[in-house]
């Protein structure tokens, strides 16, 4: 039976992560990434809830545990297939983006979190109860669960690839169906009848998809609302749901000059996540002309001959399009997302003139950082994507790394330009200013960080009404590149914003601003004092850097009541909601996990020398383990140049070191040396890594893939290896000591888990990794410290 | 004692008793209008008369004189009071003007213009949307306004060129069929910003060949309710 049961235990924790990863891509398209964030980390503190439960029925549980552990599973696969298309229904459907102001959003939310909650409490009692009838044999019920999750995140990717978002949560529903089935006692007859309705439920489930209904002021709904709009073509990928939008009322030309007089031909359109992605502007190569022409991004061209670009991110090939058009011989295309190239060489190979097949483009799957890395050539004009989104993103993306707009990045993009060559960035103009103050100032510090004393001659800056362009040449702006830039802006009806010989005039010719402080915060960078400048600032505007990679978190909270002043209290949080959103969520799993904690000692009670042990135990290796993951994650996203495979790489094989370690757990005895030694090795290899990780990986990120994976998995392994040690090890030590205690810090390492995820990203943001890497290497002294105390 | 009899008979008869939201109006173009500095009286008058809560879902009637922008559905909004007025004012319309609006919505910035202005033509793309506001716009007898159904990115070129032009849906260029139909001299007020944000109005004066912007005062246009 047990054999069974430590199977049953793996089957359902690949469901579980599987589910996890799911509704967290099926949030992002009904809703925003950032709510995503918020909903799942508070569902996921179904795991301590569990665990509280466990602590106050434990006695019942576990008497009809024959009939409730497969009952747990069958259920948890039950609230699998049926937990999102209840979210679905008017009753309960909210919408993020009204959270902050209508107070009966807020109980749609709450029911939204109890709904979600559902299937991960069910399957985490499910596995709490087995680590509580069978402590002996945790080490392996561990190695399952661990080995289990591992193998969850791969089953996942292998779903998204293969169908669409809403068709896969009753596929994942299957394994805990089976999970369930395979533990029944032959005995208990009813029990398969109560699979068979499962079954039932699940089959209609698989064959009568509902589509989801999006929030209506996403971007796609807008625009399917325009006339003939239609969803051509959906194809799902770990990069996203990408769906290909048609309407004749599609249009792409951002910031267009209002010199031009021709029409703006119907373009169509590619959504992720039902987020705008970028534009297929229909065309033809041979007419050497293109709507960007009449933009700021046109700027780099007007200096001169381009003969060799690179275009980093190129998603739909646009910009590839325009280069092609301006005249480049051999244009060099990055793009990380698979599948978007292989639509554009495919479905899409039509609408874009067969433009990733023209002998003159070259197209590299991969990402940015890792080819600027490895990448031997040179360039005369290296182009980013269009920073922000039309008005300003709300801090939407305020909690995505952005590896590309950090002043390491900009460092690589500068040293990968010919002598005469230049790299040029675009964005809104948003209110208040962040984006291009953020710009400039990440302009200025890579500057200073190659040596050049006086920026301004190298750089210049073009603003229409709408966008602002960035030029940074490799030597010194000439005057005739000077005279030809001030010709666009007459064209174009631009105004030169920066330039080393700039006229105040010259700044508000075609485009006035009410104010002309912007002016005054440009200047301002660009002088040696700017740090006082970006202190004083509203908004977090210094330079994002590789170690805290968030170019798009702007928000101080120290300026927030002065904006609840200038633009009323319901205006405030909409300026920078990712980061607010996160906050809120630490928030909330604080208060729901102390919560969670404290409920079970009404019932066990309070008083007990081991309660503090077991607090202290369990909470610092919940932390812990979840700061070194996140960790990892992240130099592992720029590591391999790909945040979902490495994601994936990373956390597979940290949990299956993990449950390694966590089986050999079972032959280790608990004396206070091997625990000690453990721990200290543990927060010894932290601080190694703290200090030699980010530089071993920048050393060897020029390698081949297979190395890239040996050498990670080598610096993974052993410290995984050790850190699946502490949670068996410690619940054998609770054998001995206070068994009762066992499903309270089954509890404690849930909530902490979560916990220690939501507080490492706001570290993160805040410190930068290092800060959060230190701070594993101090939770794991928790239990460390615990140990000794214990012993004494 | 007599007198103030009389003056509160008076007041009772003179005050218009169809109209149950008359006074929360007054107070709407008093405090959330007229102290944040819109002077101009055409507009001022307009924005008294025009009855915003038979332009809002009725879901949201009790917010119609909010300082806030209301959803209508489609992911559309009815702009905030006060950016309705500050548009109309940053117009300057005559009473002897043609004035073009881009994006009806529930037709109440057209209602608002209709008030002040000879002739006002307006254009929803989205076909439900219109519909009611053009029936909604009949009803209440503002027989100098048309409406059409179509894409606003071509104008209205029957009437063209207008002595102004607001466009009420932010977005991402200017459409120049709007510039060429804008009449020399002419006005043309736009907001710029995702719903999520503070948006920015931007006018764009034509004089001659030169087409110059001005980015005016940060406003909201996103809606805080969920249409009912």
């Amino acid at each position: 039976m047990q054999k069974r049961i430590q199977l049953s235990i793996g089957l359902l924790s690949i469901s579980i992560i599987a589910f996890q990863l799911i509704l967290m891509q099926i949030l992002s398209i009904v809703q925003w990434y950032h709510f995503a964030y918020m909903v799942i980390s508070v569902a996921l503190l179904g795991f301590g809830t569990a665990g509280t439960f466990l602590s106050i029925f434990k006695k019942k549980l576990l008497s009809a545990i024959d009939v409730i552990l497969p009952i747990l599973m069958i259920t948890s696969g039950l609230a699998m297939t049926l937990v999102i298309r209840i979210s679905q229904t008017e009753f309960i459907r909210f919408d993020s983006y009204l959270t902050f102001a209508d107070l009966s959003q807020i109980w749609k939310l709450l029911l939204t979190y109890l709904l979600y909650i559902f299937p991960f409490f069910l399957s985490a009692l499910a596995i709490g109860i087995t680590f509580v009838k069978y402590p002996h044999s945790i080490g392996k019920l561990y190695f399952y669960n661990l080995s289990g999750s591992a193998f969850g995140g791969i089953v996942a990717i292998g779903l998204i690839w293969r169908f669409l978002p809403h068709e896969i949560p009753a596929i994942i529903s299957i394994i805990p169906l089976v999970a369930g089935l395979i533990i029944i006692s032959k005995k208990i007859i009813y029990l398969f009848f109560v699979a068979v309705i499962t079954v039932i439920i699940i089959v209609v489930n698989i064959f009568q998809q509902n589509q989801l209904v999006l929030s209506e002021f996403k971007s796609l709904t807008k625009t399917l609302n325009l006339p003939e709009a239609e969803i051509k073509l959906s194809k799902n990928s770990p990069y996203g749901f990408m769906q290909f939008v048609t309407s004749p009322a599609l249009r792409y030309a951002p910031g267009l000059s209002l010199n031009f007089t021709g029409p703006i031909t119907a373009s169509d359109a590619v959504f992720s996540n039902g987020d705008w992605y970028a534009p297929i502007i229909h065309g033809n190569l041979k007419n050497k002309t293109s709507i960007l022409d009449y933009t700021t991004i046109s700027l780099p061209y007007y200096t001169g001959e381009k003969e060799r670009v690179l275009i980093l991110e190129s998603k739909t090939g646009y910009r590839v399009f325009h280069a092609l058009t301006k005249g480049a011989k051999n244009v060099v295309a990055v793009e990380p997302n698979s599948l978007i190239i292989s639509l554009l060489k495919n479905e899409l190979a039509g609408k874009t003139d067969s433009l990733f097949f023209n002998p003159k483009v070259s197209i590299k799957n991969i990402d940015s950082r890792t080819f600027l890395m490895t990448d031997t050539l040179e360039y005369d004009l290296i182009t980013l994507p269009i920073i922000g989104s039309f008005g300003g993103s709300s801090g939407l993306y305020a909690l995505q790394e952005e590896y590309n707009l950090t002043v390491d990045a900009f460092r690589q993009i500068w040293n990968k330009l010919s002598s005469n060559g230049l790299f040029s960035v675009t964005c809104w103009m948003d209110q208040p200013y962040r984006n291009p103050l953020k710009i400039l100032s990440t302009i200025v510090e890579t500057l200073n960080q190659e040596g050049i004393e006086n920026p301004v001659s190298y750089i210049a800056a073009v603003r229409s009404w709408g966008t602002i362009t960035f030029i940074v040449k490799k030597s010194p702006l000439l005057i005739n590149e000077l005279n030809r830039i001030r010709q666009f802006c007459k064209t174009m009806f631009f105004d030169p914003a920066l330039l080393p010989d700039i006229v105040k005039q010259e700044r508000t010719n075609f485009n006035k601003l009410q104010n002309e402080e912007f002016f005054q915060y440009i200047d301002e960078i660009l002088k040696n004092s700017r740090a006082k400048f970006y202190t004083d600032y509203a908004f977090k505007i210094e330079p994002a850097t590789d170690n805290r990679p968030y170019f798009s978190q702007f928000l101080k909270f120290r300026s927030l009541p002065k904006l609840s002043e200038q633009f009323g209290n319901y205006t405030a949080p909409y300026f920078e909601i990712g980061y607010i959103v996160l906050i809120l969520t630490f928030f909330q799993i604080i208060i729901a996990s102390f919560l969670l904690i404290i409920v079970p000692l009404f019932k066990t009670g309070w008083r007990s020398s081991n309660k503090l042990w077991t607090f202290t135990y369990f909470s610092g290796i919940g932390m812990g383990y979840m700061f070194v993951e996140i960790v990892f994650i992240q130099r592992f996203i720029l590591y391999f140049g790909n945040s979902i495979y490495s994601v994936a790489a990373v956390i597979s094989s940290m949990l299956i070191c993990s449950g390694a370690g966590s089986y050999f757990s079972s032959f280790l005895k608990a004396k206070r040396g091997i625990t000690f030694f453990i721990f200290s090795t543990i927060v010894a290899l932290i601080l190694i890594y703290s200090v030699i990780l980010f530089p071993v990986l920048k050393l060897t990120i020029s390698f081949p893939f297979i190395m890239k994976l040996l050498i990670a998995i080598l610096i993974i392994s052993p410290l995984a290896f050790l850190m699946g040690i502490p949670f068996p090890a410690g619940i054998n030590l609770l054998v001995k000591k206070s068994e009762d205690e066992i499903p309270w810090a089954w509890g404690i390492n849930g909530c902490f888990s979560v916990v220690s995820t939501v507080s490492a990203t706001i570290i993160g943001i805040e410190f930068g990794f290092t800060s959060v890497i230190l701070l594993a290497s101090l939770a794991y002294c928790l239990p460390l410290f615990a140990n000794l105390r214990i012993k004494k | 004692m007599f007198s103030i009899i009389i003056a509160l008979v008076l007041f009772r008869i003179l005050q218009p008793q169809e109209d149950p939201y008359y006074n929360q109006r007054l107070q709407m173009v008093q405090h959330q209008i007229e102290n944040r500095g819109i002077k101009d009286s055409s507009t001022l008058k307009a924005m008294r008369n025009v009855k915003r809560h038979l332009f809002v879902p009725k879901g949201s009637i009790k917010y119609a004189y909010d300082d806030r922008p209301l959803p209508i559905g489609y992911g559309q909004t009815i702009s905030q009071p006060y950016c309705v007025a500050y548009m109309t004012e940053i117009l300057k319309p005559g009473t002897d003007h043609k004035v073009l609006e881009i994006g009806t919505g529930s037709g109440y910035q057209a209602a608002v213009l209709a008030e002040i202005v000879d002739s006002m033509f307006t254009i929803e793309i989205i076909e439900e949307l219109g519909k009611s506001a053009k029936k909604r716009l009949k009803n209440l007898e503002y027989n100098n306004v048309q409406v059409k159904i179509e894409d606003g990115y071509y104008g209205w070129e029957a009437h063209a060129p207008f002595d102004a032009i607001v466009v009420t849906a932010a977005s991402e260029y200017i459409p120049p069929t709007l510039i060429k139909q804008l009449k020399d001299g002419g006005r043309m007020v736009i907001p710029i910003g995702s719903p999520f944000m503070v948006q920015t109005l931007m006018l764009v004066e034509k004089k001659g060949d030169k087409i110059t912007t001005t980015s005016l005062i940060p406003v909201r246009f996103v809606s805080f309710t969920r249409s009912k």
